[in-house]
Formats: structure tokens, C-alpha cells, sequence
């Protein structure tokens, strides 16, 4: 097996199976579709006890409409949803086990926030006394004690947020769906709350599934992520596999900055950029004509011009802790960005017009097929 | 386990569900049975002869043959489009001086352009026979010209139908982005291309929709017709005159077949547009604000003003002749002309009814309409039934008042029908009256609730709330203003309507504004007079609580709603 090119969720996934009693939730053949359309094609996925996972991926990749099938507000066409062992597909919202928050959080603006935090209370009948410390209770764990006589326009965009979520949270659900909850918010609100949230998370140890378009987001609150794309999962895996081995051209460009280079392989050791030969390691594009290098910009180490593959220095670009380097290589004018350390550029001589030398570390080197080979 | 619990799932699965469904179907029901079934009715009587065999098209060829009745669809055609060219202008003209210009006293003159709409269209009738009849104070303005026919048609309608246009006229006006004026002038664009490339496109949507909002009304309209027509006839006159006056109802529903023409095709020409009308205004927009011109504006202060003061004319004018004793040869006031006394028309019992009738319509239509609004709009599933339960629910406004009467005579009257029981009880007038005005009401709901959050009814599912708990405790309170206009609106055009209601009261139901027709067919002027204006008030004094009541409402509330306004502007 070939290390450059074998996608790695496949390992966890088949692990994940082989442990499904501590598996909560178990989806498998999902299928939704809106008239001739296919928003999600038969998606197979399954969320261990306890876990973080976030559904990223571009608008309109299905993200939102998996989350909204897993809570019945949005039936699937086909398919199945086992939680906990039992077959909820056909069950509506009202009798599954989960909570969730909005993006546009839909607090009630005319109760006050314990009248919004104790709507779901109400209904179990729980005893006055209770269901006001309860909700004292969930206040407190989301900075917001005190609250109880406010009404949703009074508080700011993030106390809104939190609310929702103790709204969400106050019958215990077994599952907390969140629904891009930080996208209405100002980015340093947005900072805060991810850590409060993924702490509050971890505390609880409530399974969270959490949709979001914001990759930076995603790496750093998710256990695992599930990088979706046209109604079809793209890689599960956790964020440090999805960012250092993507499993396809697409995962490498959503998630983060990527280089792709255009090669022609030779042999299944080698690869052949212009006139150069890079030696690499197995993959499996030894019979196709072209083949797609892919690596990020902070791998990329420049050096002499006599040290690696020759670069001409296009444009410099300051970005506070580091500079970003547009580079073309001489041989086939392909283009490359590299990040430099502000240190590193001085002591090479990084000026633009200057040529200098590239080199591609072997390990951080992806390879996918050309994008005619895919078409 | 897993078992009984997933058996225990599938049963909740179907209360609740099946619950809407079942409330979907009551909806369906009341729009098929109030509206559907009749108008199926009135189609086949129009096929059949007097004694109920098909004869195909005999009677449209009768009609065709008929010169006194064919000459009333040009007639009607002639009055309408009249009607529709004044209004429409002097609307125009007024929204342009409230929205786009200092004038002064906008909110008085927006009272007082109210006004009309809570008489019924009798009153300006019966002011105008005081004004400009054979005894009245201004009959030689007219020259030769009588006032019974097209002239005292038109002028009664354009005065009811007015406000109507103004509000639509004023809301199109009012949506403005100062941005784009801003921009024609750093171009140097004269005041008048501005006006001609910005204003008018901008307004051309609620320019067409008003034109046929209003033509509909003119068009269809009984009441001006009715007092004021003399022998100039009218298509609603013709079918009140067939019917009531030569039974002969299969012509009455020839008429109506021809009259549910041109308001069928309006209504077309309307949703079409409606349809292709896209928000012009972005969410980023900047509201213009007008700028003092004192010449402009002493100019729409004068047209604005002599249009309310004809508005007052008219509606003292009817006040003036329901107090003074004989008019114009004793002038002498009196109230002996409310006393209605051994007069036709019920009397004051009349007037009882008509208030039970718009508090049963107010309180019943709005529940109804507002529910079923909401069942439409915020349920899961079953688009197709959804989809043509909101056509059901613009159709009536196609529907002629007069159409929609007679079309419940003849399906409610069969002998074999079911629900023949409803006929000539309050019951068949509260449907009917409930049905006539129910697209505003569902416009208005549909609106209102298309600006909540759309995952409120999810987050309550979310929350294992049943759905009619969130209706109750969430959606019902959040769309209150809205729904109390619905209230009020039913409440007002109830008091007022003649056209549907005339084929369907019994004694025991008389109507006012059937007393208002009876009493002037009787020659009682002043006493026809005097009812016009016990409407009017009562429609006035409802509406003065209504004000009252929002505000109330909306202080109680202000804590949640106030700091909400503020904070998404």
C-alpha cells in the first residue's frame, strides 16, 4: 500500500464500526432528495459516545439538511438513523433524544429567558421549585446568571447564543446539534465562545454535532470532522489527519492554503516536474500521464538555487508573523506560494526578482489525480 | 424494549401529525364548501332553464339578444374605467404628497382619507342625492346633467374607493433609497427625470396592483349603483334586478358568470405581476427623507386638503340630512329620523344583527383565517394540499360580492343539501361574510407570519412541545398586531358590505346595510340616511378602540418588542 496516496479515514472508520456499542448515533445510505435534486447521497457515518464532530464544507454541501435529517425536522428519502441502538428514522423531532441551537438561535422574543430556557421544561410537568433551579442551574454554566427576567432583545448577539444553547440543553438531551451557531456573531465573540462552548462540551460529555462553514472553526473544536461536499462526505477524520493527509484535491483546498503542482509520474517511485525528477514515495499513478503534487505553503523550505528546484521570486506579501512568497519555477512556470519566516528572509536574500531554490519535503508531499483525470 | 418504544414513537408520529393534517382538511373543507361548491352551483344553474334541465348556452344567448342587458357591460365597463383613471391619479398624488414631500398635516389628512371606508357605499350615494338631486344645494353645478347615472356612479365610487388606493399608493411611495437620488443628482439629473426614471419605476408594481384593486371595486360594486343609478344599469344592479325583482334566476346567474369575468381576469393580471415583482429594495437601503420647498408643498397641502374636505362633505352631508326634519324645507334638527318606527328595513333590531354578525365574523374569521394562514405557511409536508389551499384563499378576491350571494342561494337552497339548515340563519351569513373578505385577512397573516424566525415551530419540536403549544404561547403573541388588524378589518367591512349579504338575510336576520337600501328603495331618505351614519359610527367607534387597544398592547409589550425594533434597525 502506498503511503502518498491511501486515504487514512478509511482505518478510522472501519475502527469506528467495530466499535459501534459505544457508537450514539449510526447513519447509514442517507439519502435526501428535493425533487430532481440530490442533496445528500447516501451518506454513511457514525458518532461515537461523547464526541465532537463537525459537518464542514462549502454552502449548499448538505451539511445543514444531514444535521436537520438527523433531528426529523427534515425527513431523508431513504436511509437510516440508529441512536443509541434504536432505529429513529421515521420518528418526528418531538420524539427524538437531542437539542439544538439555531443560527439564527429562534429565541422567543415575546418570554423572558426563563421563560425561553424552561419552554422545554414546562412540558414534563417538572415541579416550580425544580425547574427554577434548573434553569438557575444552566444560567450559571453559560456566564449568564441573573438573566432570568431579560428579554432576548436585550441581550447582546452572544448572550443570545448562549441562552439558545442553555435553552437547548436544559432536558438533557443525549445529543446537542448546533447549527453554524457562531456565524451571526462579531469574530472576537466568535473566538471566546468556541473555547466556552468546546469547554462546556467536554464537561458535559454530551455528543455534539456541530455544523460550520468556517475551517478554523472546525479544527479547533472537533474530535472529528466530517468534510462534506455535493451531498457526499469527502473524509472523515480527525483535524490534524484532515489537514496533514487530505483524501482528495478537494479536502486539501478547502481546509487551509495548498500548492498543486502539475507532475508526470514515472514509475511508481518518481515523479517528473519538468526536467526535473523528484523521487517520492509508492503511489499509485504510475500508469496515468499527469498527476497532481499537492503540498502546503508553510512546507516548503527555500534555500540556495544550487539547493533545490530553481524559483524565481514574483511577489512578497507581509503578513505580520510571517511573509507570504508568490514563486514560479523556472522550469515549467507553474506557480507556488511558500510562507517564510520574517528571520529565514533576510538570511536568504528574499527580495523579489531574486532566484532562488526550492525543496518539496518528501513528507509532506500529497499526490492526486489530474484534474482532466477527474473530469 | 426497542420495540415498545419505537410502537410508542410511531403513535406520537401519528397525533400530531395527524392533527395537522386533519386541521389542514377543516381548511380545505370550509374554502371548498364556502366557496367552491357555490361557484360549481352557479355555473351549472346558468346552463340549466327554469326548471333545471341543461340547455348548454341558451341563456348567454338570451342574454346576448337582450339589448337592456348586453348595454350593461358597457356600461359597467364605462363606470369602472372612469372611476379607475380618477382614482388612481388623485391617489397618486396624494401618496406622493404624504410620502415625498413637507406638506403639513399629513396625519390629519391621512385620517380623514380613512374615513370612507367605514361607511358603507350607500352613505356617498345617499350624500350625493342630497347634494346635487333634484332638491339639492349644488344641482346647478351639474347644469343640465342628472346626477341618477354615470356621474353620481362615479363620484360615490371614487369617494369609497379612495382610500383603498391611497394606502397601497402610499406604501409602494414610501419604499424609497435615498441612495439613488443621491447618486441622479451628483450626476446632475433635473428634479422631473428623477421623477420619471426613479420615482415611477420604482412605484410601477404598486401603480398596476392598485389599478386593478381599484377597477375590481368599481367594478363590482353594488351599493353607489344601487341608490344613485337611476336607469343607468350596472351588471351587480342587474343581478340584484333579476333576481329579487323577476326571479328569474338563471339569468341573475348569467350575470354573474359575465361579472366574474373582468374581476377573474384582473385578479389573474395582478398575481401575474405580483409574481414577477422582485424586492427592489435591498436591506442596505436608505429611507429618503423630503426636504423643505415651500411652493411644492403649499401645493399638495391645497390638493390633499380640498380632497378631505369633499371627503367631510360627503360624509357630514349624510349626517346633516339624518338630523334635520325635512329636508330642504325644514331644516329644524331632530333625531325622530333614528327611531326607524314602523319603517322598512328592521330598524335598530337590523342594527343589533349587523353587530352580532361583525363580532361573530370579526372573533370566528380571524381565529380561523390566521390558523389556517399558519397551518399553510409553517407546517412540514403536504405542499401540494398547502399550495392549493392558498390559491383557495386568494380566490375570493375575484369573487364579486354579488356573485358569491347568490352562488350560496343556489347551493345552500337545494333541498337535498346537507347543510340546507344554514340557510337563512346568522350561520350562512357569518360564512359567507367570512369568506367574501378572506384573501386580505390571509394576505395579511401570511405576511406577518413570513417576518418570524422560520425555525420557531422547529425549536419547539426541538423542545418536545406539542405544535399548538408554540402557536399559542409564541406565534399567536409575536403576529398580535396583525392579527387585530385582520380583527378590525373583518369587523368594518362586515358593518358595511351590502352585495353578498343582500340575497341571504331572513327576517329574523335583516342587516343595517340592507336597512340602509330598503329604507331609500321605501323613499325614507333621511331615515336611510340616518342608518348610513349609525354605521359609520359604529364602524368608527370600533376602529377608535382598535387604535386604543394596539397601543395598549404594544406598551405591555414594548419591553420585548421596542428594544427588538431598535435593535435590528
Amino acid at each position: 500500500m502506498s503511503i502518498l496516496t491511501h486515504p487514512l479515514h478509511l482505518d478510522t472508520h472501519a475502527k469506528a464500526h467495530s466499535l459501534s456499542a459505544d457508537n450514539h448515533l449510526e447513519i447509514h445510505h442517507l439519502t435526501k432528495q428535493f425533487g430532481a435534486f440530490t442533496a445528500l447521497q447516501k451518506i454513511d457515518l457514525s458518532i461515537r459516545e461523547g464526541e465532537f464532530v463537525c459537518f464542514l464544507g462549502p454552502s449548499g454541501c448538505g451539511k445543514t439538511t444531514l444535521l436537520r435529517a438527523i433531528a426529523g425536522l427534515a425527513p431523508q428519502s431513504s436511509g437510516r438513523i440508529i441512536q443509541r441502538g434504536q432505529d429513529i428514522s421515521r420518528l418526528p423531532p418531538q420524539s427524538r433524544d437531542f437539542g439544538i441551537v439555531f443560527q439564527s438561535y429562534a429565541l422567543f422574543p415575546n418570554l423572558t429567558v426563563f421563560d425561553n430556557i424552561a419552554y422545554g421544561l414546562r412540558n414534563r410537568r417538572d415541579d416550580r421549585h425544580g425547574m427554577r433551579n434548573r434553569v438557575s442551574e444552566l444560567l450559571a454554566l453559560v456566564d449568564l446568571a441573573g438573566s432570568e427576567a431579560k428579554y432576548p432583545a436585550a441581550l447582546s448577539g452572544g448572550q443570545q447564543q448562549r441562552v439558545a444553547l442553555a435553552r437547548a440543553l436544559a432536558t438533557e438531551p443525549g445529543l446537542l446539534l448546533l447549527d453554524e451557531p457562531l456565524s451571526a456573531l462579531d469574530a472576537r465573540v466568535r473566538v471566546h465562545l468556541r473555547s466556552q462552548i468546546k469547554a462546556l462540551q467536554a464537561r458535559l460529555g454530551v455528543t455534539t454535532i456541530m455544523v460550520t462553514h468556517d475551517q478554523e472553526e472546525a479544527l479547533s473544536m472537533a474530535d472529528r470532522i466530517v468534510v462534506m461536499n455535493h451531498g457526499v462526505i469527502e473524509q472523515i477524520g480527525t483535524p490534524a489527519e484532515i489537514y496533514r493527509q487530505p483524501a482528495s484535491a478537494f479536502v486539501a483546498e478547502f481546509i487551509g492554503s495548498m500548492n498543486f503542482i502539475d507532475v508526470h509520474p514515472e514509475g511508481s517511485h518518481a515523479l517528473r516536474l519538468g526536467q526535473r525528477l523528484l523521487t517520492c514515495p509508492n503511489h499509485d499513478y504510475a500508469d496515468d500521464y499527469q498527476a497532481r503534487l499537492a503540498i502546503r505553503p508553510e512546507s516548503i523550505q527555500l534555500c540556495a538555487k544550487k539547493d533545490g528546484l530553481a524559483v524565481l521570486v514574483e511577489h512578497i506579501e507581509f503578513l505580520g508573523a510571517f511573509l507570504r512568497v508568490t514563486l514560479s519555477l523556472e522550469d515549467t512556470q507553474q506557480r507556488l506560494t511558500a510562507d517564510v519566516a520574517l528571520r529565514d528572509a533576510e538570511t536568504l536574500g528574499l527580495v523579489p526578482g531574486a532566484i532562488l531554490g526550492a525543496q518539496l519535503p518528501t513528507d509532506a508531499l500529497r499526490l492526486y489525480p489530474s484534474q482532466e483525470a477527474r473530469v | 424494549m426497542i420495540a415498545r418504544l419505537s410502537a410508542f414513537g410511531s403513535q406520537h408520529f401519528s397525533s400530531e401529525t395527524l392533527l395537522r393534517l386533519i386541521a389542514l382538511l377543516a381548511a380545505l373543507g370550509l374554502l371548498v364548501i364556502g366557496l367552491l361548491f357555490p361557484l360549481f352551483s352557479m355555473l351549472i344553474k346558468s346552463l340549466q332553464d327554469r326548471s333545471g334541465d341543461f340547455v348548454g348556452l341558451a341563456n348567454f344567448a338570451k342574454y346576448i339578444h337582450t339589448p337592456a342587458l348586453v348595454g350593461s357591460i358597457a356600461n359597467s365597463l364605462f363606470v369602472a374605467l372612469t372611476s379607475t383613471a380618477i382614482v388612481v391619479g388623485l391617489a397618486f398624488l396624494c401618496a406622493y404628497g404624504i410620502t415625498r414631500t413637507c406638506m403639513s398635516g399629513k396625519r390629519v389628512f391621512r385620517m380623514i382619507s380613512l374615513l370612507p371606508i367605514l361607511a358603507p357605499s350607500l352613505l356617498p350615494a345617499i350624500s350625493l342625492v342630497y347634494l346635487f338631486g333634484n332638491q339639492g344645494w349644488f344641482r346647478g353645478v351639474l347644469m343640465d346633467e342628472s346626477i341618477y347615472g354615470p356621474i353620481g356612479i362615479i363620484i360615490g365610487m371614487c369617494f369609497w374607493i379612495f382610500p383603498h388606493a391611497l394606502m397601497i399608493l402610499t406604501t409602494a411611495l414610501s419604499n424609497s433609497d435615498a441612495r439613488l437620488y443621491e447618486a441622479a443628482e451628483a450626476l446632475g439629473t433635473p428634479k422631473w427625470r428623477s421623477f420619471l426614471t426613479i420615482t415611477l419605476p420604482g412605484a410601477r408594481y404598486g401603480l398596476i396592483s392598485c389599478a386593478f384593486v381599484v377597477f375590481t371595486l368599481a367594478i363590482t360594486d353594488f351599493g353607489v349603483p344601487k341608490i344613485i343609478g337611476g336607469q343607468f344599469s350596472v351588471l351587480a344592479t342587474d343581478i340584484y334586478s333579476q333576481v329579487v325583482g323577476q326571479q328569474n334566476f338563471q339569468m341573475g346567474a348569467v350575470v354573474s358568470v359575465i361579472l366574474l369575468l373582468p374581476a377573474l381576469a384582473s385578479f389573474v393580471v395582478d398575481r401575474w405581476i405580483q409574481r414577477r415583482q422582485v424586492a427592489q429594495l435591498s436591506a442596505r437601503a436608505v429611507p429618503w427623507q423630503p426636504t423643505p420647498s415651500p411652493l411644492r408643498d403649499r401645493c399638495f397641502t391645497f390638493i390633499c386638503y380640498t380632497i378631505g374636505a369633499a371627503i367631510l362633505l360627503i360624509i357630514g352631508t349624510a349626517i346633516y340630512a339624518s338630523l334635520v326634519q325635512f329636508w330642504p324645507y325644514n331644516l329644524s334638527l331632530t333625531f325622530k329620523h333614528y327611531t326607524f318606527e314602523a319603517l322598512a328595513g328592521g330598524g335598530w333590531a337590523a342594527w343589533f344583527n349587523s353587530l352580532t354578525l361583525a363580532f361573530s365574523v370579526a372573533l370566528i374569521g380571524t381565529l380561523v383565517i390566521f390558523f389556517n394562514a399558519w397551518l399553510i405557511e409553517k407546517s412540514e409536508g403536504y405542499r401540494s394540499l398547502r399550495q392549493g389551499l392558498h390559491f383557495l384563499a386568494m380566490l375570493p378576491m375575484a369573487v364579486p360580492g354579488m356573485v358569491l350571494g347568490l352562488a350560496y342561494i343556489f347551493f345552500f337552497n337545494q333541498a337535498d343539501n346537507p347543510l340546507n339548515w344554514i340557510y337563512g340563519t346568522m350561520a350562512i351569513l357569518v360564512l359567507n361574510t367570512l369568506v367574501h373578505f378572506y384573501t386580505v385577512c390571509h394576505l395579511t397573516s401570511v405576511t406577518a407570519l413570513k417576518q418570524l424566525d422560520p425555525e420557531f415551530e422547529a425549536a419547539g419540536a426541538s423542545l418536545k412541545v406539542p405544535f399548538w403549544t408554540t402557536f399559542r404561547r409564541v406565534t399567536l403573541p409575536v403576529s398580535l398586531p396583525a392579527v387585530l388588524d385582520i380583527s378590525v378589518y373583518l369587523f368594518v367591512n362586515t358593518m358595511t358590505t351590502v352585495s353578498a349579504v343582500v340575497f341571504l338575510y331572513n327576517s329574523d336576520t335583516r342587516l343595517a346595510s340592507v336597512a340602509v337600501m330598503h329604507l331609500d328603495e321605501a323613499g325614507y331618505f333621511a331615515s336611510a340616511a340616518a342608518m348610513a351614519v349609525l354605521i359609520f359610527f359604529t364602524s368608527l367607534a370600533v376602529k377608535i378602540a382598535h387604535a386604543a387597544l394596539t397601543r395598549l398592547l404594544l406598551t405591555r409589550a414594548q419591553s420585548w418588542r421596542q428594544t427588538s425594533q431598535t435593535s435590528t434597525a
